[in-house]
Order: C-alpha cells, then sequence, then structure tokens
C-alpha cells in the first residue's frame, strides 16, 4: 500500500428516512464506492448543529457530508 | 402483525354469507424456504436461466430464480416454474447448491387453505391494454414503440437502462432520442379498435409527467408531443402541472393519430395524424410511447362473476354513487380500478373506504381475532455499568465472504465496556434470535451490539429481541457492515474489514452511552367530532356509528345537507334529495350521534386521540372531549363574473338549472336552444385549477333537455371535455343524442350579448372555420367551485389549505384523507371539488383512518423523541419556532419551552438549532453523537 | 355466496382482502389497525401491485417506491 496517497477521512450525517436509505440502496444495487467514509445515522438532516460539524472537524476529519 | 400475507395465492370458491364467509385459496409452490431465504442473490446470481423481465415489461432480463424489484416484500426468492431448467428438465440445480441456508425446496408442492372471514375486499387492480393487436401502431414492430408501462421502466433507475433516457432500439444504450412522441387514449374512449369505450382516468396525467420527466433526463434538447383528443387533467394539482409542461415546452397536439410506422430508410417512426382543422400532417419521431389504458384481466373478470357479482359492460365492477365501495353481493366490497379506471390517490381513498365499508357488520367482533403481545418484565439497568454483547453477522457469504468476521470479532473484544462476543452465520435467523435471548439473560448483558446490515430493516426485529429478553428495547445499536460496507467495497476486502472495525467501535461507543427510553400510554377519547354536515360529513359520522364510537357533528347552518341539497342527480342517474333526505333521517334517528346546527367550532386543544374543542351555537358554548376530528366543510360554487351572468335571466349556474329541473319550471318545456358554456372561472391565470364536476354535470344536464324533446337545440363549449372513467358512456350518448360540442380556447372565448328574452352566443366552429351564433333560451354556465374560508377550523386544528383554499393532505398520493397533524382527517369537497360518488368514498376512507385511531385503547408516546432540559433553556423560543409539528410549547410560568411527546416526530431539529443544547433527542443526544463522531475519526 | 341471510350476531372478525397492490395494501392496513385480523391474498410473489413499476409520480414527482 502506497503511503503517500493522500487518504481523507470522511464523516457523513445522514438522515435517517433518505440519505441513509440511499446509502443502503447503493448497497443492495452492489456500487463501489471509496471506503473512506464513516457514516452517522441521525433521524433528520435538521438535528445536525454547527457543533457536530465543528466536533467532526476538531477531531480530524477531512471532510463533513450532511445528507437528508 | 395482524396481516397474513399470502402470496402466489389465489381465490378458488367462496361460500356463506357477510359475517361468516368461508373461502377457499390455493397457495402456489414457491420453492423456496421463506423462513430460510435470506435473498443474499448467490441463486440468482448463479442460475443460468434468462427469463423476459415482467417487472420491467420485458424490456430486460430475470433469471428464473428471481425477486420480483429489489424491494419486494417479502423479499424472498421465488423459482418461477415454468422456466426453470431442474423443475422442467430436472437439469441444473444449481441454486440449491450455492444457497447458503439451504432455502431451495424443489420438492414444494401447491397447498389448500381455507379461510373463515366475516367479509371480502377485492382489489385486484388493472391490467395494461396490449396494443399488439393494433395493426396501424405497429408495436412490437420496432423496439422504439413502447407502451407507457415500458416507458416507465425506461426512466426508473432500477429499470433495464439505469435510467438512461435512450433508445430501446440501440443495444450500445447510447443513442438518445431528440423527439418523443405520446399517443393517447390506446385503448380507451375506442369502441371499434379496443371495446373499451371509457377513458382509463389516468393516461393524460401520466403522459404529462412523462415527457416533464423525459426533458428532465435527456442532456440534449428534447421535443416531447403529447398528441390528444381532450387533456383530461382533473385532479389536484394536475392542471398547474399541465401548464407547467407547457411553459417548459411540451407540445400538446390536438389530433387523431392515422399511423404510426417504422421508416425502413431513416430507421425512425413516422406519424400520419388530421390535426384539429382536419388537415393530415406527417411528422418523424426517435420515440413514440402508447398511452395505453387501464382494463380489467380475465383472472379478475373470473374471480369477479364466479362470486356472483355484477359487473359492467366493459367488467368493471358495478357500484352505485351512494355506495361507491360496495359489489353486488352482500360482504363483498370492492375498491381501486376493480370498481372503475381511476389514479392513485382515488384508489387509496377507496381502500380505505372499502375497509371501513367491510368492517361496519362485524363492529361488534372487533378485536377478537387480533393478535396481542405478551412482554415479559423488563430489567432495570439504567444505573448498571455497561455490559456490552457484540453480535458480528457474517450474512452467509455477503459479509463474511468479504468481511475478515473473526478479526472483527476480535478487534470487538478489546473494546471498552464489551463483555461478551458472538460470530452468527445469519444473526436475523429464528434460532440465532433464541440463542441471543438465552445469551442476554446468562451474560447479564445490558447493551447491545450487532453489526450486520442495516437498521432501517432489521432494527425492529433486534428491539423485539430485547423485549423478549428482558431488555428495554431501546439499548440496541447496529453497525451498518453490510449495506454501507461489504457490499459497497466488495473489491477491495481489507479495505472493508478496516471500516467494518471503525463501525463496531462506533456502534460500540454509543451503545456505552445509550439509556432506556420509556414510552408512556394516554388513553384515547373514544369518539369523533365532524365538522361540516353536508354529504361527505354525515356518511363519516354514520360510518363511525356503526362502528360503534359516538360523534359530535358540527353544522353551520340550520339544516344539514350541504351542497346536496341542490344536487338533482348524479350522472348514473340516480336521484340525490332522496338519498340526501335518508341520510338526514338516519342521522336524526342515531342515539350515538350528537348534532349542533347553527354551530362553529371556536378554538381546540390537545393532540390525537384526547382533543378538547369548544363549540359555539346561537345560545350555548360547549367543550367536547373526542379523539379525532374529521373536516368535511364543503365548497360553494361561485357567482361567474362574465358571460351576462346576473344581467339576463336567461342565463345560469348548473346548481340553478338543478332548482329549475327540481322545481320543474315550464322555461325548460319552452327551451328551444340551450347553451352551455364550460370552465366559467376555471383554468385561468387568477384559478388554475379545474372544478372537476362540470363536464359531466352540464352533459348530463344536456341530455336532460334533449331527453325532454329531441329537437331541442342544445351546445356545449368547452375547452376539453374530461368525463373521465366511465362517465365517458355519457358523453358519447349525448353526442349520438345530438347534442353538438364545440371547442373554444382562452383566447377564443364565446362572446354573449342579452337580447329581449333570449340572449345570443358568438362562438368559432373550428372545423368549418367559421364563427356561428345562437340565441339561447336559457345558457348554463359552469362556474368555477370556490373552497370555503376555512381560516380559522384550519389555525384552530394546526392544518394548512392550498393557495386556492383547498385543504392540503399529508401527501397527495399516499395519505389523501389524512393531515399532516395526527388526529385530523379530511373529506369531501374542502379537499378539492369531486363529485358525489367519490365525497362518499372519501368520507368513508377518512372513518376508516379515524378508527385506525379510535380502536386503541391507548396511544403510546415518547421513545426517540426531544426533551428540553429546563436548567439551561433561557426561553428564546427558538425551538418553538423550528418545530414543523407544533410539539413545542413556552411555559409562561417557568419561561422554559416544553415538548408534548404525543406530537413530537423525533427529528431533532430543535436540538440542533438551541444555543444553550437545551433540548436533546432521546437516543441521539450529543453525548451520544460526539462518542460516534470521534470514534469514528480514532484511528 | 347467499344474498338473503342477515349478517350473524357473532360474525367473524377478519377479513379477506384480494389483490396486494397499492388499494389492497392501504385496506389491508386500515383493517387491521382497527382491530380485525386481515388475510391479504396476492396471486404473485410479492405485494405492490402496479405502482411499484412506476418511477415517480406527479404532481410532486415523489418516487413511488
Amino acid at each position: 500500500m502506497k503511503t503517500d496517497l493522500f487518504e481523507p477521512q470522511i464523516v457523513a450525517f445522514m438522515c435517517n428516512w433518505c440519505t441513509y436509505g440511499a446509502a443502503d440502496l447503493a448497497g443492495v444495487s452492489r456500487m463501489q464506492y471509496p471506503s473512506n467514509l464513516r457514516i452517522i445515522r441521525v433521524m433528520c438532516s435538521a438535528s445536525v448543529s454547527p457543533h457536530h460539524i465543528l466536533r467532526a472537524f476538531q477531531s480530524g476529519a477531512d471532510g463533513v457530508m450532511v445528507g437528508g | 402483525m395482524n396481516i397474513e400475507l399470502l402470496t402466489l395465492t389465489e381465490v378458488t370458491a367462496i361460500s356463506g354469507q357477510e359475517g361468516d364467509i368461508t373461502a377457499t385459496l390455493v397457495q402456489h409452490p414457491r420453492y423456496v424456504d421463506t423462513d430460510k431465504c435470506i435473498a443474499c442473490g448467490l441463486c440468482a446470481e448463479k442460475c443460468p436461466k434468462k427469463v423476459p423481465d415482467e417487472y420491467n415489461e420485458g424490456l430486460g432480463k430475470r433469471k428464473a430464480i428471481y425477486v420480483p424489484y429489489s424491494q419486494a416484500v417479502p423479499l424472498k426468492y421465488t423459482i418461477d416454474p415454468n422456466n426453470c431448467l431442474y423443475l422442467t428438465k430436472e437439469r441444473c440445480g444449481l441454486c440449491e447448491t450455492v444457497c447458503p441456508s439451504h432455502a431451495i425446496n424443489y420438492l414444494d408442492q401447491k397447498k389448500e387453505i381455507t379461510l373463515n372471514v366475516g367479509s371480502v375486499v377485492l382489489s385486484t387492480g388493472f391490467k395494461s391494454f396490449d396494443p399488439s393487436g393494433l395493426d396501424h401502431l405497429s408495436f412490437g414492430k420496432h423496439p422504439d414503440i413502447v407502451t407507457s408501462m415500458g416507458f416507465e421502466r425506461v426512466l426508473s433507475a432500477t429499470g433495464p437502462q439505469g435510467g438512461h433516457l435512450v433508445l430501446p432500439s440501440d443495444k450500445k444504450h447510447k443513442k438518445e432520442p431528440k423527439k418523443i412522441a405520446w399517443l393517447q387514449c390506446v385503448g380507451s374512449r375506442d369502441e371499434n379498435r379496443s371495446k373499451n369505450s371509457y377513458c382509463s382516468s389516468v393516461c393524460c396525467m401520466y403522459a404529462v409527467k412523462q415527457s416533464v420527466m423525459a426533458m428532465d433526463h435527456s442532456k440534449a434538447p428534447l421535443d416531447c408531443a403529447i398528441f390528444y383528443m381532450d387533456m383530461r387533467t382533473q385532479g389536484k394539482d394536475f392542471d398547474t402541472y399541465l401548464e407547467k409542461a407547457k411553459d417548459n415546452g411540451v407540445r400538446f397536439v390536438r389530433s387523431r393519430v392515422h399511423t404510426v410506422m417504422p421508416d425502413p430508410h431513416k430507421g425512425n417512426l413516422v406519424m400520419t395524424y388530421v390535426d384539429e382543422l382536419g388537415a393530415l400532417k406527417t411528422e418523424y419521431f426517435d420515440m413514440v410511447v402508447l398511452s395505453t389504458g387501464l382494463e380489467i384481466s380475465a383472472d379478475s373478470f373470473a374471480l369477479a362473476t364466479g362470486m356472483g357479482i355484477e359487473l359492467d359492460a366493459s367488467n368493471f365492477i358495478n357500484t352505485n354513487s351512494f355506495n361507491p365501495v360496495s359489489t353486488s353481493m352482500p360482504g363483498i366490497y370492492a375498491c381501486g380500478v376493480f370498481t372503475g379506471p381511476k389514479d392513485i390517490p382515488q384508489s387509496v381513498m377507496e381502500a380505505s373506504a372499502a375497509a371501513a365499508a367491510a368492517t361496519e357488520g362485524l363492529a361488534v367482533s372487533r378485536n377478537t381475532l387480533t393478535k396481542a403481545v405478551v412482554k415479559p418484565k423488563e430489567r432495570e439497568v439504567a444505573e448498571d455499568a455497561p455490559k456490552i454483547g457484540v453480535f458480528v453477522c457474517n450474512c452467509g457469504t455477503n459479509i463474511g465472504g468479504i468481511v475478515d468476521i473473526p478479526a472483527v470479532a476480535a478487534y470487538a473484544a478489546e473494546l471498552p465496556g464489551v463483555v461478551y462476543v458472538e460470530e452468527n452465520l445469519f444473526t436475523c435467523s429464528q434460532d440465532t434470535q433464541d440463542k441471543m435471548v438465552e445469551v442476554i439473560r446468562n451474560k447479564g448483558l445490558n447493551r447491545i451490539v450487532v453489526a450486520a446490515c442495516t437498521p432501517k430493516t432489521h432494527e425492529e426485529l433486534f428491539r423485539e429481541t430485547l423485549i423478549d429478553a428482558g431488555l428495554n428495547k431501546y439499548l440496541i445499536e447496529m453497525a451498518n457492515i453490510r449495506n454501507q460496507d461489504s457490499w459497497v467495497h466488495s473489491d477491495e476486502p481489507e479495505k472493508a474489514t478496516t471500516k467494518a472495525k471503525d463501525l463496531v467501535r462506533m456502534a460500540v461507543a454509543k451503545a456505552f452511552r445509550l439509556a432506556p427510553l420509556f414510552e408512556t400510554q394516554l388513553p384515547v377519547s373514544p369518539s369523533a367530532l365532524v365538522v361540516g354536515g353536508g354529504i361527505a360529513g354525515m356518511t363519516a359520522a354514520l360510518s363511525l356509528s356503526r362502528q360503534g364510537y359516538p360523534v359530535t357533528l358540527v353544522e353551520k347552518n340550520q339544516h344539514m345537507g350541504g351542497n346536496g341539497r341542490q344536487l338533482c342527480k348524479t350522472w348514473k342517474n340516480e336521484e340525490i334529495a332522496p338519498f340526501v333526505k335518508g341520510l338526514i333521517a338516519d342521522i336524526e334517528a342515531d342515539g350515538q350521534i350528537q348534532t349542533l346546527l347553527g354551530a362553529t367550532v371556536e378554538s381546540v386543544e390537545g393532540f390525537v386521540g384526547n382533543f378538547k374543542t369548544t363549540v359555539t351555537s346561537v345560545d350555548k358554548t360547549q367543550l367536547i372531549d373526542h379523539g379525532v376530528a374529521l373536516i368535511a366543510t364543503g365548497a360553494v360554487e361561485s357567482k361567474p363574473t362574465e358571460y351576462a351572468y346576473g344581467q339576463h335571466k336567461a342565463v345560469m349556474t348548473l346548481l340553478e338549472l338543478d332548482a329549475l329541473f327540481m322545481e320543474k319550471d315550464t322555461r325548460l318545456e319552452k327551451a328551444m336552444e340551450v347553451v352551455f358554456i364550460q370552465c366559467v372561472g376555471s383554468r385561468d391565470k387568477e384559478h388554475p385549477y379545474c372544478s372537476k364536476v362540470c363536464c359531466t354535470h352540464a352533459i348530463k344536464s344536456a341530455m336532460a333537455f334533449k331527453k325532454k324533446n329531441p329537437d331541442t337545440g342544445v351546445y356545449v363549449l368547452y375547452r376539453d371535455i374530461r368525463t373521465y372513467g366511465q362517465r365517458e358512456t355519457l358523453y358519447r350518448e349525448a353526442r349520438k343524442a345530438g347534442i353538438l360540442f364545440f371547442q373554444y380556447d382562452l383566447d377564443s372565448k364565446p362572446v354573449v350579448t342579452p337580447g329581449e328574452n333570449r340572449v345570443s352566443v358568438e362562438f368559432t366552429d373550428t372545423i368549418l372555420g367559421r364563427r356561428l351564433c345562437v340565441d339561447a333560451d336559457i345558457l348554463c354556465l359552469s362556474a368555477r367551485i370556490d373552497a370555503r374560508d376555512n381560516t380559522h377550523l384550519s389555525q384552530a386544528f394546526k392544518v394548512t389549505a392550498d393557495s386556492a383554499g383547498w385543504l392540503l393532505e399529508a401527501h397527495q398520493k399516499l395519505r389523501p384523507v389524512d393531515f399532516a397533524t395526527d388526529g385530523v382527517f379530511l373529506c369531501g369537497m374542502s379537499h378539492y371539488p369531486k363529485p358525489v360518488d367519490e365525497s362518499i368514498a372519501q368520507a368513508k376512507a377518512a372513518a376508516a383512518r379515524a378508527l385506525t385511531v379510535l380502536s386503541r385503547n391507548s396511544i403510546n408516546v415518547g421513545g426517540i423523541v426531544a426533551q428540553i432540559d429546563p436548567e439551561r433553556c433561557a426561553g428564546c423560543g427558538g425551538c418553538v419556532e423550528v418545530c414543523s409539528y407544533n410539539a413545542i410549547t413556552m411555559d409562561p410560568e417557568r419561561e422554559v419551552a416544553v415538548v408534548n411527546d404525543a406530537l413530537c416526530k423525533g427529528c431533532g431539529a430543535c436540538a440542533a438549532t438551541c444555543p444553550s443544547e437545551a433540548p436533546s433527542l432521546m437516543g441521539f443526544n450529543n453525548d451520544q453523537l460526539y462518542a460516534q463522531i470521534k470514534s469514528a475519526l480514532a484511528v | 355466496m347467499d344474498k338473503n341471510i342477515n349478517t350473524p350476531a357473532n360474525p367473524q372478525g377478519a377479513v379477506m382482502v384480494v389483490g396486494g397492490g397499492i388499494a389492497g395494501m392501504q385496506a389491508a392496513l386500515d383493517i387491521a389497525n382497527s382491530g380485525f385480523y386481515v388475510y391479504l391474498v396476492e396471486k404473485s410473489p410479492a405485494i405492490g401491485g402496479k405502482m411499484a413499476q412506476l418511477d415517480k409520480t406527479f404532481p410532486t414527482n415523489d418516487c413511488a417506491m
């Protein structure tokens, strides 16, 4: 494995009722995508506050995605 | 839980009477054990036999072992016995070899089933008209001529072309169409070629939708043309959609199509048609979509006739306008397209209506056959240190084939709080569930992590397991290592394993912080409030009373009946006045219905199950406790502002003409020339909607003149004749009877000049290209129907109306009688203009929906809801503003915000808004989320 | 079926719904949720009916699934 390649760590907040389901469907459809994403299920994207996003960056995330 | 699903099953015989019916059924073999099948798809992957896929209208292929589509319920594979190589030729057997859960059973046999039921609901739907027999449309002779159902599959992301709009003739799936034509009324409104004389009701609207969607899908500019006779977009918001399509550039060509043929030289399709001026034209298209109609299948026909049910000439179940979901056989009810062509919201309404009608006679036996859950006592664990058990699922090879499960399990064992780890072949299988219950008990586990598939489909199942083990059902967290890991990273097993470990770590971190959540039970007031005493309100009240629940019926006027008092006959020629009188008499005789006349709703407090409503009438104010509310305040015929209305006695509205008919006025006998003008005040800039009922109402009235005296000249000036469904029969009769129809547009409206005894009406005959003038004894205007002002009522019940004033349902397709506010329902014309039969269906539907609340002893509130810490709340009210469900109010004494558990939907918007983090969403609080975030990035 | 006999005093508290499309599913849910046992009979291997084949629905362009 190459060590010089930048591998971003991405945290995703996904709404249980839509995007989280879409991510499940991507699996059912066997779509392939990079494994850098760590999904956190929330009950609505409206429940994601700036604090959560900042906390993710503080903890070392290179990118944050909010899906809803 | 109280629905037993019998798939691959058909009814063979039925006997008995309403209340005690015996049905005999045959269940065909599936050859797959549904208890064992985990829908992993290995069997279909290996199956060598390809078959045209019915789900994709033959545009794609499936295997001989298959699930119809990826979201199918039950999500279990089936072997198609006509195509399976093993079942037909005893060769292959691959699926049995590869199935990891040994679910294949080639020896499966068909079974006979006998059921005892109180009533039956028939909802077998329709089959699409098969255009293969229509030579002039060349269906089957060129792959780019598709049916509308086929085109749905072309557009669909799960379809054979992955949602890419490309020509089916291009096997490389690259060539995009530049011009598409839709042909309306294929297999509808056509006695000669299809025998289907009725209008299929839904094709105009779906063609408009498909054209808009096609443009959306196409990268290059796409020319979409719809060839039609009348645009029948009579539903709620449909005309607005149509106008938007026109603005987007969809062409609408009023025409009769002569032929569609493949052009052997150019390779595309050539269409000839006659336009509205009578000229023959030719145009080329890349793709042609046939808007095929709806019809009754031979199987449905056999089913109904076998039960002795009367059908109409087109094989739809015969119903009358006052009992729209009853068949000719007591105890057998019907809904959906089986009773006539209709769209999804109308089918859903009728379905709920049939639910009410089918159970009215069984009310005394409510809850006698339903099963209730017996739960073991819950163990107190809130104060205990976490003892986390982790169950890691292989899902056959779905996860285990990619992810190194033993490594994940070993990793989990080292995580803080974890005291037990287990690997399962299938964590969701029944035997594993039973074992899990034992393990939780014996090891004293108090938090559970299941690393498997998605909580969307399996969390409920594992919550049940926790309940069985005596744990609070909220003490589980799932790590989604299948759908969001092994399946999407199957090319990178090492990374998938790393991610699986991360997901398990995140789940354990959250599980460590999970606390039991509690639901409280609130009793339901077993009574209803119905606002509006018209046909809809009265029907709903009677239905609820027959189901055993008391009703308070609030009517603004001093008498009941609403618009029904002014209507003469339905389009099926049924007298409305005696029916309305009958309803009023039934209401008055009903000891469970309290009627408040001259009364209005003042204010409403409470929520589903527990409303307290103040109703005022002239002499008193009453406080009424009720569990549900139904709004049926109706609508009103508008007073026209044009065509000399109000200036000449010959000019009147449809309801005013009905009054003349009911009074047997002599002017009707004397009238020699009668003109009807449609869409008066409707479908224009100010009022873009269609009033839905006027075409049928006007033609029915026009026919009444012709029946009285065939020599009367009767003229109907229209924009589109919208006699949808079986109402088309009336239109056809009217044309046969010699009623003359002339089409006009908004820029060529008729001109009315009042004379002494008559009014002169001038209009254009487009075919002849000439102006015509008729001196009318009676000019009847199909005036727009207006919504009533429901502002006060909507505010009181926290429901909304659209810009035209029609009350807004929770979902236009799937929840057509519910409001977004729980426990409040709508029916009748307050929702949208509609004929009597549809109002009655919607009223019964509202009753059925209300019954789903009333028949419960209590409602559960709590669980995943927000809680506000009063110590932290500064009383700013920000959360009150963002709450979409009106679930948060300010406590005036303590000046803090308070959540009503019964109204909270658990979205957590309040928690994200509050600057001082006073609200938290239970089960998703900041402590838990921060732990998940930190743990996600802990490597 | 017999047309002319009155409903018995103790009718069966169960209903059979024939056809598992959008109408049949809605009827089954409403009946079951108001205290009656439902047998939902479907000829094909899965419920869902014609609506499951549709791409989007108007006027909201929602996904039909």
